[in-house]
């Protein structure tokens, strides 16, 4: 099978602009989440999350004609992405080739991205016009284009940070927008993986960005019990919730022969994938880790990588009662007795749905070359329902350089990535 | 390794032409149109106040309360169209096979139910602005019913809990591609060996203030309000934008030889998918047909077809003046001298642009035209186009389709060309 590489990564949270950067900060031990700062949170019943301190949209992307036809979440998706390109070098290496060469180079070259759905705020771009129609859904759409950006609806799309990365990079070949929760980021690295696999492509990026912190969404989260009242502490006996953060990843895989064939330097290798559903309804999940487990057998073996050479997990861990006592119900059936050190991040800098899982793949590579599983920082007393999972406040040692990372989202959706690092 | 094929072995659809198949498929031939004045609420202030509604809808086969409470308009045709095709194909996940059943859907975009909007707006943002603390005790932002509704996964939620699908299930998204996409990506799944079957298809509606009112800030629709069944003319020298519809459009999909041994009905070989970015510009391609292209001769190539073999094109053909002209040289460039035979059409002229329904529920035309040997009109063509010289189908035409292609591209760049393969050549 075609050996699949990464030889560019790139992120951003709160905890940091760049995997280097945010492996620091959840080294550190000290979180990343805040006081949100976007929305006035006085008589609020949560008021945390993890928020790019110092948000500013021309840092993350310079060309300011863009800004107007982009949200936030494109934003943030759109700096990754460009990060994980630069340091690939095959944009660079492409504009190097000479014309028909550089044509061919483009068209193999795919992207693949997680992305949230519908989002809030968007809409009330909208409220201005309500509040000059007044009810009269007539005087709405007479005083629609006064009131309304006429691109409205382009800053609306799914799917912004894959055209834009397309036409700012000139890449055309093979291309997806998964719209899957918190999946989504993960199934990008999956999709990706496989197009080069079949020979789709040669290169493709691969990123997953979200900004779900807006007022609309963290009182949803909240009123359906899934937000934390204080910190995020995963597999804790007290743990009482998630936190939202918002960011983005990306990667840039490529096939073995692709990479060799410019000299680019690797940082790591794509394995394999699995990916299960519990089929149980928007919210509901599985108490026995049915879903996390089929996702990990099927990783393993798409993976050829037997349980017993997995150097550490990076898991969900997203501080949710149900959600922590399954999953860790999963890692203990599929790793038995012999589970690697098993580790979390987003107690660091928050949940951040479609970008949550790939941009912990870009963490984990920086810290298998660390040689260190970062400890969970927020962990004082494991849960009962947890014990025998490897998990640690400090920080440990992983026991190979292959990592699996879990991933889990709404519709009862799991996946689970398995990635060699250096 | 020997590859493993995809077989069609059920349809299902929700159009604005007829809420099966049977319906809309008379419809398709006979080019009767679904434009209408709106009636799902008063457009009369919007620029187009025209288009293709599903008329006198309701959820006939699918009538569990319970989850019909959680579902907004374009979930619930997917609900009826996914059952239809189950039906069709005469076959369900079972709880011993479940987790070897996928699910793949082309979701809209528009999550956000008017209503609501309305009534956030005027509990929590009078003036014009959100007042946050206003909006701890909004009625909608507090109502967990409506923040499941407005959730994208929502329709993959109710899709995958009804009928037990436990395997790879995934929701995508990239505009008017959407549903073509999906149904890529649920071939790719049998074909990788994950699933044997996948519940494949796309839902959208967009007939709403916001969603007429985004295109009409845009101009991207016609604005022919008197001639509301003549506003969507595909490749019409005189098309002026689209024709909004709404629905859904489900395929059950299965690995061949698995459809074989039981006996099922075979519609068409699923046979190949291109997909391509065009990178220009975010609304269209480029006038060459760059982008367009390398999707349809992927899909060719990994049909292991070519250009001669396929007898219909069921083209994304939105009827506004870009498109048009660019699929037009996309078609040129990849069929050559064989784009004088081979005959293509625009389903959105009689149904409208479905947006992320479009692929699926074209792909589902594609799937038919080889089935019946029959193939759809492309309705309100007066005036040819010079820029635009296909074959295009006048009067439904009867024959034998070898093989198809459908072609959908959408707001953003991405382009998606399905490839069919009549059964009976398959082995």
């Amino acid at each position: 099978m075609t050996k699949v590489v990464i030889t560019g990564s790139g992120a951003v949270c709160a905890a940091g602009v760049a995997p280097a950067d945010i492996l620091a900060s959840v080294l550190s031990g000290k979180t990343a989440l805040r006081p949100i700062e976007q929305w006035d949170t006085t008589g609020w019943p949560t008021h945390i999350a993890g928020e790019i301190p110092n948000f500013n949209a021309r840092t993350l992307v310079e060309d300011r004609k863009l800004h107007k036809l982009i949200r936030r979440t494109d934003l943030v998706g759109l700096y990754a992405a460009g990060r994980a390109i630069e340091a690939s070098g095959i944009v660079a290496h492409r504009d190097s080739l000479p014309a028909e060469d550089a044509a061919l180079y483009s068209d193999r070259s795919g992207v693949v991205v997680g992305s949230g759905g519908g989002n809030f705020e968007n809409q009330y771009d909208y409220f201005p016009l309500l509040t000059t129609a007044d009810g009269d859904v007539v005087t709405f759409g007479r005083e629609l284009s006064n009131t309304v950006n006429p691109m409205w609806l382009l800053r609306t799309l799914p799917n912004n940070v894959l055209g834009h990365i397309g036409i700012k990079y000139g890449l055309k070949g093979t291309n997806a927008c998964i719209t899957n929760h918190s999946v989504g980021g993960l199934l990008a690295v999956i999709e990706a993986n496989e197009s080069l696999r079949n020979g789709e492509a040669d290169r493709v990026v691969a990123v997953g960005h979200e900004t779900p912190i807006e007022p609309q969404m963290v009182l949803y989260y909240h009123d359906v019990g899934l937000l934390a009242s204080e910190l995020l502490r995963p597999f804790d006996a007290a743990r009482d919730g998630s936190q939202f953060g918002e960011g983005a990843g990306a990667l840039v895989l490529e096939t073995e022969t692709s990479a060799a064939s410019r000299g680019a330097k690797v940082i790591g290798e794509v394995l394999g994938g699995g990916y299960a559903t519990e089929a149980e309804g928007l919210l509901a999940i599985r108490a026995d880790g049915d879903g996390p487990e089929r996702a990990i057998r099927q990783a393993l073996e798409d993976s050829g990588v037997k349980a017993a050479d997995v150097g550490m997990i990076v898991a969900h861990a997203n501080g949710t009662r149900a959600s922590d006592s399954s999953e860790a119900a999963a890692i203990k059936r599929v790793f038995g007795a012999d589970i690697p050190p098993v580790t979390g991040f987003k107690w660091a800098f928050g949940h951040l749905i479609a970008a949550a899982g790939i941009l912990e793949i870009t963490v984990a590579l920086a810290a298998l070359e660390a040689d260190v599983v970062p400890g969970i920082a927020t962990l004082r007393e494991l849960d009962p329902e947890c014990a025998g999972l490897p998990v640690s406040a400090a920080a440990q040692k992983p026991r190979s350089k292959i990592v699996l990372v879990l991933c889990r989202g709404f519709a009862g959706t799991n996946a689970a990535v398995v990635i060699r690092g250096r | 390794m020997k590859k493993r094929r995809v077989a069609i072995t059920g349809v299902g659809l929700v159009t604005p032409v007829g809420n099966d198949v049977t319906t809309t498929w008379s419809a398709l031939l006979e080019g009767r149109g679904g434009g209408a004045p709106i009636s799902l609420f008063d457009a009369s202030g919007f620029s187009t106040w025209i288009a293709a509604e599903v008329k006198d809808f309701r959820n006939a086969l699918v009538t569990d309360r319970k989850l019909l409470k959680f579902t907004n308009r374009s979930h619930r045709f997917a609900l009826e169209a996914a059952e239809q095709a189950l039906i069709d194909a005469g076959i369900r996940p079972t709880e011993q096979d479940g987790h070897r059943w996928g699910c793949a859907v082309g979701a809209g975009m528009m999550t956000v139910d008017f209503g609501d909007l309305m009534e956030t707006h005027k509990h929590s943002a009078p003036e014009g602005e959100l007042d946050a603390l206003r909006l701890l005790s909004d009625g909608p932002a507090n109502d967990p019913i409506a923040f499941c509704r407005g959730q994208a996964t929502e329709g993959l939620a109710l899709l995958t809990r009804r009928h037990g699908i436990k395997g790879y299930a995934t929701s995508v998204h990239t505009a008017c591609a959407s549903g073509g996409q999906a149904l890529g990506t649920a071939m790719k799944l049998i074909r990788r060996g994950h699933v044997d079957r996948v519940l494949a298809g796309g839902f959208d509606s967009m007939i709403s203030p916001i969603g007429i009112g985004g295109f009409c800030l845009l101009s991207a629709l016609s604005t022919d309000n008197d001639t509301p069944q003549r506003a969507s003319r595909p490749f019409d020298a005189t098309r002026n934008g689209f024709l909004l519809g709404e629905g859904a459009g489900f395929l059950v999909l299965e690995e061949w030889d698995a459809a074989r041994a039981r006996g099922a009905r075979i519609y068409a070989e699923l046979a190949g998918d291109g997909n391509s970015l065009s990178s220009y510009r975010i609304t269209d391609s480029p006038p060459d047909g760059d982008g367009p292209i390398q999707a349809m001769r992927q899909a060719l190539a990994d049909a292991n077809a070519t250009a001669a073999d396929i007898d219909y094109i069921n083209a994304h053909g939105t009827s506004t003046l870009m498109n048009d002209r660019s699929e037009t040289a996309a078609i040129h460039a990849v069929f050559g001298e064989s784009a004088k035979q081979v005959a293509v059409s625009s389903t959105k002229s009689t149904m409208g642009h479905l947006i992320a329904a479009a692929g699926a529920v074209e792909g589902v035309v594609c799937a038919l035209a080889i089935a019946r040997g029959e193939m759809p009109v492309n309705a309100n063509l007066v005036e040819r186009d010079t820029d635009c010289d296909l074959n295009l189908v006048t009067t439904a035409k009867r024959g034998r389709v070898r093989a198809t292609l459908s072609n959908s591209f959408g707001f953003g760049g991405s382009n998606s060309c399905i490839v069919m393969r009549h059964p009976e050549l398959v082995e």
